[in-house]
């Protein structure tokens, strides 16, 4: 049974990999060797951009490794490209498992003119028109009461969509966060809010971002359910989510997930040290040991089936070659000129605009004045 | 001038003739003509619905549309703004309220990290095409915190439109192109002017181009050149100049982002001089810009130094509530100040 506001994390898969009584039965061998893949991919291109990052190529990466089950749970449970979603920074597997193409993920991450965002933002923050994946923003929280906005807007419509907004637990600090489920909550829009609670905001632990016990209680005083699970159990968010999900898009009103997460790497390249300034050793090999994916392989075994160390050699090798072909395919588009910089800023851009493009025109080819401006 | 006549900035003209209006009534008129020709218009904030608003600019429109139409919202700006900024992603055509000007504050991460942001962002995957109605500035009694005008915040943001109309005519006109647009706008309402400035509004379908701003008298001896609640006081400035033999030409900018440079160059070049007039607080005040483009482009030509009439670097007071805001008789001061340089 699915029910909110539990005190523990509703879990159907046991950290040692056993099922907790009976197995939903669409999880079989073979669609648990598909999420599996999907979360080693994510895995491998986190590890992937870590190096890109190292090698100078990039200039910023937020590590999702940890952080597996609760995306691609994610994903497996709403209708992409239909259903809308306004994620946050970290949600790189959750893009991935929707089908974001690497090539699009990468190309934003270098921010060439294969990037469909055309080099506006810092890397990681990217959007994808085509699975309904709105461009991230990194002001935390600031993508809450637009999701309300847009869950509105469906229930206006009579469409049959839901939204879905991710944040993690430091974006429930925020007063856009309170404001939007708030919103979402007395209008009864299809809204599903997924907290991604990885334990830490940067160096921030969860125990001084909230006095609560937990993050789904907080759903009870806006008057929808909240869910506590186990987000390194990717049959559990699955369970979950898709339970929920169905309920939201009956018309039955927001509800807020929590999923119980936590991220095993830095927040960015900006705190690589964390376990030495902020966390304990033990804290971080205390999770690892939770891992979503060896959960899954447990499973598996346990099952039958296990997945052979080629297998996963294999898997792994893919990602590589598949992120170095993305990487080779985005680097020959080139980096986008200084045009691009006065492009949608506006539907039609504006005479001061034309006139700062020209200044900067002529800058560039040499011809430019040297004082004043546009 | 009527309002039938073919001007600058107009582009549409009237299918039939003028009536007399007041600017709110244009304002709600203009709202109830969006709701009706568009399906995607939606029209919310705090009290918006049975109510009409504190200032009844939405007056009737909930019994006319519904509540599905028309509708109150939580009293939290952040997500007025916010949802405005979700369901124009989404495919609707938002008019948002927010009560007071002085309260965009909570709404302004709303307004200036996704409003103004996603179009550019996402490289155009994702756009807000939303309008945030907003009563501002003073002259109402209403002290700093119903009083104030926040627009330079609003100017300083790129792909933030933001306009102010002084007259019915322009209200009307430049709301409905506001909805019509592909950009988010920051619709500023000059609440003093509400029940003030009434003039004719013709029944038919028109817009006011954002961005293009109007001269309202002609003269030859100075360009006065405001925008929004210091018109009627400018206006009165012109008059009070006439009768010492000054001809002033007066603008009315109408639009702040963008705005009408060549309009503002071409009166300038004609007079030699220019006062800009605005009761936002002088120091980062838009109008500052307005006269750096005056004097990089009209530098050799300027009879005198531009001059600058605005309100004091002050909360708005409650007490001083007239003594703050310009008033004619400062306004035709510096006018003077330009003409004896």
């Amino acid at each position: 049974m699915i029910q909110p506001f539990t005190s523990d994390p509703l879990r159907w898969v046991a950290e040692d990999g056993q099922p907790i009584g009976e197995l939903p039965a669409r999880f079989t061998p073979e669609v648990l060797r598909h999420l599996h893949g999907e979360m080693v991919r994510a895995r491998e291109f986190d590890r992937k951009l870590v190096t890109l990052l190292r090698q100078g190529r990039t200039t910023f990466y937020a590590q999702s490794r940890g952080m597996e089950a609760t995306q691609v749970g994610l994903a497996r449970s709403i209708r992409v490209g239909h259903d809308w979603v306004w994620p946050y920074y970290r949600d790189h597997a959750l893009g991935l498992a929707m089908g974001v193409p690497l090539l699009d993920l990468i190309s934003q991450c270098l921010g060439t003119n294969s990037d469909p965002s055309r080099g506006r933002q810092m890397p990681h923050h990217f959007g994808a028109a085509r699975q309904n994946f709105v461009s991230v923003s990194s002001s935390i929280a600031s993508q809450v009461p637009p999701a309300a906005g847009n869950a509105l807007a469906q229930k206006y419509l009579g469409v049959d969509e839901i939204t879905v907004c991710t944040f993690g637990d430091g974006a429930t600090s925020e007063g856009d966060w309170h404001a939007g489920v708030n919103l979402a909550a007395t209008a009864q829009a299809p809204c599903l809010f997924v907290c991604e609670n990885n334990q830490w905001a940067i160096s921030t632990p969860l125990r001084a971002q909230t006095a609560s016990a937990s993050i789904h209680v907080k759903a009870h005083a806006y008057g929808i359910p909240g869910y506590l699970v186990d987000g390194n159990d990717i049959v559990a968010v699955m369970e979950v989510m898709s339970h929920v999900a169905a309920e939201v898009r009956a018309g039955q009103g927001p509800a807020l997930v929590e999923c119980l997460t936590y991220r095993v790497g830095s927040h960015s390249n900006a705190d690589a040290d964390a376990e030495k300034n902020y966390r304990t050793r033990e804290e971080v090999d205390a999770w690892v040991a939770r891992d979503p994916i060896t959960r899954v392989e447990r499973l598996l075994e346990h099952l039958g089936d296990p997945i052979t160390a080629e297998e996963r050699s294999g898997l792994i090798a893919a990602t590589h070659r598949e992120v170095d072909e993305a990487v080779r395919q985005a680097e020959a588009t080139g980096q986008p000129d200084w045009r691009i910089m006065f492009e949608d800023v506006y539907a039609d851009t504006p005479v001061h605009l034309r006139e700062q493009a020209a200044f900067l025109r002529a800058e560039q080819t040499g011809a430019g004045q040297t004082g004043g401006r546009a | 001038m009527t309002a039938t006549e073919p001007r600058p900035g107009v582009q549409a003209s009237a299918t039939s003739g003028p009536r007399t209006l007041n600017l709110i009534q244009a304002i709600t008129e203009a709202m109830r003509e969006e709701l009706a020709r568009d399906e995607r218009v939606v029209v919310f904030g705090q009290d918006v619905g049975a109510r009409g608003g504190v200032f009844l600019a939405t007056a009737g429109l909930q019994a006319e549309f519904g509540e599905r139409r028309v509708f109150d919202t939580p009293l939290s700006e952040a997500s007025i703004v916010g949802a405005a900024v979700g369901m124009a992603v989404r495919g609707l055509r938002p008019i948002a309220e927010i009560q007071f000007a002085d309260y965009m504050g909570p709404g302004f991460d709303q307004i200036v990290s996704q409003a103004a942001k996603i179009r550019y962002r996402s490289g155009g995957q994702f756009t807000a095409p939303l309008v945030i109605r907003t009563p501002s500035g003073g002259g109402v009694r209403g002290g700093h915190h119903h009083s104030q005008s926040p627009e330079s915040y609003f100017t300083h943001t790129p792909g933030l439109k933001v306009v102010m109309p002084s007259t019915p005519y322009d209200a009307k006109g430049l709301l409905r192109a506001a909805v019509r647009g592909g950009d988010p706008v920051i619709y500023f309402e000059p609440k003093r002017l509400y029940r003030a400035a009434k003039g004719e509004v013709p029944d038919g379908d028109y817009t006011v181009e954002i961005g293009k701003g109007t001269v309202r008298r002609e003269g030859s001896d100075l360009t006065v050149i405001g925008y929004g609640g210091v018109m009627p006081d400018v206006e009165k400035a012109a008059d009070a100049l006439a009768t010492e033999g000054v001809r002033a030409e007066v603008i009315d900018l109408r639009s702040l982002m963008p705005w009408d440079r060549d309009l503002v160059l071409r009166s300038v070049e004609k007079t030699g001089r220019a006062v800009l007039v605005s009761e936002a607080p002088r120091t980062s005040n838009f109008m500052g810009e307005v006269a750096y483009v005056i004097q990089e482009q009209m530098f050799d030509q300027l009879l005198a130094p531009v001059m600058q009439v605005a309100g004091f670097d002050t909360p708005y007071p409650y007490v001083q509530d007239r003594v703050y805001l310009p008033g004619a008789n400062r306004i035709a001061a510096a006018c003077v100040r330009a003409l004896q340089y």
